[in-house]
């Protein structure tokens, strides 16, 4: 079924899929994405893709996206001292690396092992976020750390999407957009940082318009200029951090949970596994993308808290890959990419959920194994 | 003791304190009015945690100022305990009959008893610190401060 019917359906299974989610406090992110597996090509086929559900789903990204730039303070992300350039360099250099390594070696071209090795290095900010609130962890230490990742890796995402998209055309002319752009955005919001503060206080339906407008502006920019759209949110989003990131995460907040429930779904469901090597090969993907992180999460917690156990913690919560790797493979993969980011992010978060919740158990028990040798 | 502050994107704002004895304190607050309360004592590797709604979060707030509110049934009394104790009750009344069209002056509530008219509230609309020559109407709610004794001589002038 495609068109409306489809949606209804994909988003009514969604929803009672999200009940059980909060029931069990699990991320529902893989789940939405296994439902739409079950539902679409790869599973029963009731379900289809179609104009309007690429259109929803494309909200959900950008949606997504613009709340990530809210996050992006420039002030803020100025202030941060050497821990966080030297914990988010370990992290880029080794899993960006070792999922290059493992694109290389199952043959995919250059262009594929960039993408599958961007998916293999990005871990979920919502899962982690959401673990580290839900598990009550944010007293720790590491905690900063693991928040502070998830920022660098954000700013390595705006790089990568950058790359992707200045390889396709002259990537000067590109460079040389988004520097105007972002410097004509930057400007405005800071010379009216006080009206727009004020007018995100609004109580009425004005700061939602404003929301909504600032990101269908964005994709109407990126039409005339040919930057993508994804670009455009983020440094908007990023801008209006300086103003009010507060009111206007709370106003895009409804939209973002919306359009994104739609966005994992159908992306479960355009998922095919026609394409995809052997069972061992995707296997083995996942299994070393779990490894690879706790093998940064290990040396983070060596060099930033001086304790290795730290590492572990660090591993727990940033060991899940969510939203920013299906958004690279849907953007960027090809049908090679595709189901093995999928496969990987719907047992990584799995994984990560588990280890989120029980990380200071599963500390605590290497440190008696250790102890016991 | 240091205190400190800072942002933690896509959570929240984080305040923390140490103590003087090595424990430390973290406060997280969070935009959907949420907040989380961390304790990790010193020498102690685990933390403490509980989680607070807004209501929550403002008694403990109350608590640890010292303003310990009782509440009474149309009243609450403050206890600033920086204050060497001074206590501070703010009660409201409903203006009878026989006060309806005299004026503040015409009372001369200030000097008989000591207490001040904070506020009056009549159909709706509030008046916040009113002049002397507010004339009161029968029905009006008036919010008066003062300490408990000149309460106490309020009543007995004005609402017996």
């Amino acid at each position: 079924m495609d068109g409306m019917e489809g949606i209804a359906i994909a988003l009514a299974v969604c929803v009672v899929v999200a009940l059980i989610c909060r029931r069990y406090a699990l991320p529902p992110i893989p789940f939405y994405i296994i439902t739409g597996l079950l539902l679409g090509t790869a599973g029963l086929g009731i379900v289809g893709t179609s104009e309007i559900s690429e259109w929803i789903a494309h909200m959900g990204l950008l949606f997504l996206l613009f709340t990530m730039g809210l996050h992006l303070h420039p002030g803020e992300v100025a202030k941060r001292r050497g821990s966080f350039l030297t914990a988010g360099l370990i992290d880029l250099v080794i899993n960006f690396t070792a999922g290059f390594a493992v694109a290389f070696l199952i043959g995919l071209p250059f262009y594929d092992a960039v993408v599958l090795a961007g998916a293999f290095y990005i871990s979920s900010s919502a899962i982690a976020l959401s673990s580290l609130i839900d598990n009550r962890k944010l007293g720790f230490r590491e905690s900063d750390t693991v928040i502070w990742l998830m920022v660098f890796e954000d700013i390595m995402l705006v790089a990568l999407l950058i790359l992707f998209t200045a390889q396709d055309v002259s990537p000067f002319r590109i460079i040389g957009i988004i520097i105007c752009v972002a410097a004509a955005a930057f400007t405005c919001v800071w010379k009216f940082r006080g009206r727009l503060r004020q007018f995100f206080a609004r109580e009425d339906e004005l700061p939602i318009l404003a929301v909504f407008l600032a990101v269908v502006l964005a994709v109407a920019v990126s039409e005339v200029t040919g930057v993508p759209d994804s670009l455009f949110v983020i440094i908007l989003g990023s801008a209006i951090s300086l103003a009010a990131a507060d009111r206007a995460e709370v106003v895009a907040r409804p939209f973002r949970e919306v359009f994104l429930v739609i966005f994992f779904v159908f992306f479960g469901i355009s998922v095919s596994f026609s394409g995809v090597p052997s069972f061992v090969i995707v296997t083995s993907v996942i299994v070393l993308a779990i490894i690879t992180k706790l093998i940064s999460g290990l040396v983070i917690g060596k060099v930033i808290h001086g304790r290795i156990y730290s590492g572990i913690d660090i591993w727990a919560d940033t060991a899940s890959r969510g939203e920013f790797s299906i958004l690279l493979a849907m953007l960027y993969g090809s049908p090679a990419v595709v189901p093995v980011v999928a496969a990987m992010v719907v047992i990584t978060s799995c994984v990560g959920s588990f280890s989120g919740k029980y990380s200071t158990h599963i500390r605590r028990w290497c440190g008696h194994i250790v102890a016991g040798k | 003791m240091g205190f400190f502050h800072q942002v933690l994107p896509g959570i929240g704002t984080k305040y923390e304190l140490e103590t003087e004895s090595g424990d430390i304190i973290s406060v997280i607050f969070m935009p959907n009015g949420r907040v989380q309360l961390y304790t990790q004592p010193a020498q102690c590797p685990d933390c403490y945690a509980a989680d607070l709604n807004p209501m929550e979060s403002r008694r403990l707030g109350n608590v640890l100022t010292g303003a310990i509110m009782e509440a009474e049934e149309e009243g609450v009394e403050i206890a600033f305990s920086a204050l060497a104790d001074l206590r501070i009750v703010v009660h409201t009344y409903i203006i009878r009959d026989q006060l309806s069209g005299k004026s503040i002056t015409d009372l001369d509530i200030r000097s008989r008893t000591g207490v001040t008219i904070l506020a009056v509230s009549r159909d709706g609309k509030n008046t916040v610190n009113p002049r002397p020559d507010f004339r009161f109407m029968s029905g009006d709610a008036v919010v008066v401060i003062g300490e408990s004794d000149q309460i106490r001589v309020f009543e007995q002038e004005f609402m017996e």
